[in-house]
């Protein structure tokens, strides 16, 4: 059985246990928030895979390794994601369960250790980073970067975003400019570093087959150690009105070309028209049997995969095809022709009950991964209330046909960005 | 009918086994506390099937290349609507994919399992195709192909295939080629469909909270005795030598993304648990994060975390070892890996090196049994290697370095390995 354990830790830090034995491993995470600003994302955003890549007690990249796989192949993450305009920075740690383990060791209690080690106390020298390890991660966040461009379909949907986004904080790149990461020092990232165990808005989690009470204690002496000052404030701007919409359009050496349309919503969490917004975007794009789906795809045959995905966060909704380079406009056509149909209330209550049968089933099925419950109540962080899965389903049951055509009349249209092939046939 | 249940003496799970009387295997792999139950039905027929002998025909018949996985797209469709249609119905999360060597079909739902269950029984089991029908899906998988051509993960595994392979199916691109699929009709379809989709050739499983007896209920109802005979799968020659030494393509990206592939012995049968163990720890042996390999090459500035991995990649016909990532100098990573590999052959792999990587490999491979999504597929892939779940498990516990070192002497030969390079188009794109 599941149980959901909260405590403090201290200011500005909380402690969340979700214990459930029927799993093989164990999961914790130590989660870093801070409002989103151009001049320093790059910095706190190097960290965490930073801090991941030595301890004092092993002291390179390898020892570290040698660590993790003695430990049955432990492993251990840095991740870097926007929660609307938050930057969000995790790190985490998965083992087997101690009952599972060959010769009877505990790998939680061994995890939990190694995870203040290097959060804590990184091996620093001369006071700062080490000139190695520093080279290693900027050339390596750099090559990362560099990554995002190599799949066309996320390097779209983030253009669409930072130019729909410019003025505010989400439009900025979860690493800064390449220039921005290229540019720092290793004092700049031991700043970060204190500024982040001091000031940032931090939850740490437990997860599945662990006792959390061990946990509890090894980081509540940390942060005993540290000493904490104010927590800083994080908030979001859902931008509800559109001067003007931006067009955009970039020529690339490609064979399929990507439209992606940007709207606002004007609804974000912990709004309570959230839920029908939602529910709008499953029956919209968001299933294999909603309108864009059966339309863009299936009727006309224009593309593979043309989909909606709403930002709770942020209060802006996504459309995302892979098109040919001639049938972009008659693709865009349909989209917002299939977004009027829902402003006008043109759909069955089939298509009502089948969206809410898809969206209840996936917030059911995600308590059965540990990396899905974690960030179930992770991104709820910033709402007056905690909801489980259950009960974000009845609420999802409950949206009403005129609740749903309200939320698809909010939705407007911001920026369509589009990348265009220049491979010919 | 009778269950057979199999139990991991390490895990501490059972799962069951049943031979159904219409031709069928059925696994279940009950998850009493799980919400969800994942099921997938599947066939032993995939992209390298387009060559084949039915055991009740004399002749060979070669089908168009893509045909298994144009199949899997229009088998969701009936007569009376598709099947995402009925699965909306039940809320089930439905998909299907085809791989070089299965196609299969999948759902994964918390409530109505039962009622997700019968559709996917029925669908899979009612083909229908038309003109019309296989015309507007050649619409379809043709922007699913130019997708893929726009993929350099894609790319530069099929260009390295092409380059290990002269003549086995694996090298050609799952979905076949826009040409390829333009010669496919509805009565093709049929064909393959009658000849892969025989009951005798498929196997059911399922994974989470679901009581063994309501599947058999629903089976039996479903699934009536097939026709019983047998299929080959006809596949012309391979030499043991690679086609060619290197090959190089230029995409869209950023920096250049590599796959090093030595092509291994591989024959008729598939590898067996054993072997396929030792392959694996080898491996992690090798190249893992906690190698002197690794560690060479990312001092080197040679390779990313974020992008280096490697694999054991085995079918019917083929196997080879691959290592892939991004780097400003393929040929100097390709390099440093034939001379790591002869300087373990030289000097022996160490014993606690051995010892570390046999902990690594078991206790990922048991953490995998926490996600029925993971244990379904497992279990059907299995099956149609004839291998089983739990003795992998044990055998990885079971393995001596004595095995591993033997593995090593006849894998990763220098003279059978290819690279494989995506560069970026020239002059060198800077992204926003």
């Amino acid at each position: 059985m599941t149980e959901i354990g909260q405590r403090i830790v201290c200011s500005g830090v909380d402690f969340q246990s979700i214990q459930d034995i029927r799993f093989k491993t164990m999961r914790i995470s130590v989660n870093f928030m801070l409002p989103i600003n151009r001049n320093d994302v790059s910095a706190y955003a190097v960290l965490p895979a930073m801090l991941c890549r030595a301890s004092k007690q092993y002291p390179d990249y390898t020892k570290l390794s040698q660590r993790l796989s003695e430990l049955y192949g432990a492993s251990l993450k840095a991740d870097v994601q926007k929660l609307g305009d938050t930057l969000l920075l995790s790190i985490w740690t998965v083992g087997l369960a101690d009952k599972f383990t060959l010769y009877g060791e505990s790998v939680s209690k061994e995890l939990a250790e190694l995870l203040c080690n290097i959060i804590f106390e990184p091996p620093f020298e001369n006071g700062t980073f080490r000139q190695n390890d520093f080279r290693q991660e900027i050339r390596q966040t750099v090559e990362m970067i560099d990554s995002e461009f190599n799949d066309k379909r996320i390097y779209a949907k983030h253009r669409c975003e930072e130019i729909m986004c410019c003025n505010e904080p989400y439009g900025i790149p979860r690493f800064g400019s390449k220039d921005s990461v290229r540019k720092l020092q290793p004092d700049d990232l031991k700043e970060a570093w204190q500024r982040l165990i001091t000031h940032a808005r931090i939850r740490i989690m437990t997860l599945g087959n662990c006792n959390p009470d061990l946990v509890f204690h090894d980081f509540q002496q940390a942060f005993v150690k540290v000493g904490r000052s104010q927590t800083v404030t994080c908030a979001t701007n859902v931008i509800t009105e559109v001067a003007e919409i931006k067009e955009v359009s970039e020529p690339l050496e490609v064979a399929q070309s990507k439209l992606v349309m940007g709207f606002r919503t004007q609804i974000a969490a912990p709004q309570k028209e959230m839920s029908a917004v939602r529910l709008m975007t499953a029956m919209f794009g968001g299933t294999p049997h909603s309108k864009l789906f059966l339309n863009v795809r299936e009727k006309l045959s224009l593309c593979y995969y043309c989909t909606a995905r709403y930002n709770r966060h942020k209060g802006i909704l996504l459309v995302e095809s892979g098109v040919e380079t001639k049938n972009i406009e008659a693709a865009k056509k349909e989209i917002l022709h299939q977004l009027d149909e829902m402003r006008q209330g043109n759909f069955t209550d089939e298509e009502i009950t089948s969206a809410k049968l898809s969206l209840c089933n996936n917030f059911r099925t995600a308590s059965d991964y540990l990396g899905a419950t974690e960030s179930w109540y992770l991104t709820q962080i910033f709402m007056p209330d905690t909801q489980t899965p259950e009960q974000a389903a009845e609420e999802i049951n409950q949206v009403t046909r005129e609740e749903i055509i309200y939320a698809a009349n909010q939705v407007t249209l911001d920026t369509v960005y589009r990348l265009v092939g220049t491979e010919e046939e | 009918m009778s269950l057979h249940a199999i139990t991991g003496k390490r895990v501490g799970d059972t799962y069951y086994e049943v031979n159904h009387s219409s031709g069928l295997k059925i696994y279940i792999y009950p998850k009493e506390n799980s919400h969800s139950t994942y099921a997938i039905f599947g066939t032993r027929y995939g992209s390298i099937d387009n060559q084949f002998r039915r055991s009740d025909e004399p002749n060979v018949q070669t089908v168009p290349e893509g045909i298994a996985h144009f199949l899997e797209h229009k088998l969701f469709e009936s007569e009376d609507g598709d099947a995402f249609a009925r699965y909306a119905k039940t809320g089930a999360s439905a998909n299907a994919y085809t791989s070089f060597d299965m196609t299969c079909y999948l759902f994964s739902c918390a409530e109505h399992v039962k009622e997700s269950l019968e559709i996917l029984l029925d669908f899979v089991q009612s083909p229908y195709f038309t003109e019309q029908t296989v015309q507007k899906e050649q619409g379809i998988i043709g922007q699913e192909i130019r997708m893929y051509d726009d993929d350099p993960q894609w790319r530069v595994m099929f260009n390295l295939l092409g380059a290990l392979y002269h003549t086995h199916p694996v090298k050609v691109d799952i979905a076949g080629t826009v040409e390829s699929i333009s010669h496919i009709t509805p009565e093709l379809l049929y064909r393959c469909y009658h000849t892969f989709y025989d009951l005798h050739n498929m196997a059911l499983c399922i994974a989470g909270n679901i009581e063994p007896e309501a599947v058999l209920k629903l089976v039996d109802q479903y699934c009536k005795p097939a026709e019983p005979f047998t299929v080959e799968r006809v596949f012309a020659e391979e030499p043991r030598a690679i086609v060619k030494k290197k090959v190089t393509q230029a995409l869209s990206v950023m920096t250049p993304l590599f796959q090093f592939g030595f092509k291994e012995e591989a024959g008729n049968d598939r590898r067996s648990v054993k072997e396929l163990v030792c392959a694996e720890l080898l491996l992690e042996i090798v190249a893992s994060e906690a190698s002197p390999l690794f560690r060479e090459l990312q001092e080197a500035e040679l390779i990313n975390e974020s992008s280096f991995q490697y694999e054991f990649f085995e079918g019917p016909g083929y196997a080879s070892i691959i290592f892939a990532g991004e780097s400003k100098n393929p040929d100097a990573v390709a390099d440093r890996i034939i001379k790591e590999v002869n300087r373990l052959r030289k000097e022996g792999i160490p014993k606690e090196d051995f010892e570390r990587a046999q902990k690594a490999v078991y206790g990922r491979n048991v953490a995998a049994l926490n996600s029925t999504e993971t244990i379904a597929n497992c279990l059907i892939s299995m099956f149609f290697s004839n291998r089983e779940l739990f003795s992998y498990i044990d055998a990885l516990a079971e393995v001596t370095l004595e095995e591993i070192t033997a593995c090593l002497k006849t894998h990763m030969l220098e003279e059978y390995a290819a690279l494989s390079v995506i560069e970026p188009i020239a002059p060198m794109e800077d992204a926003k």
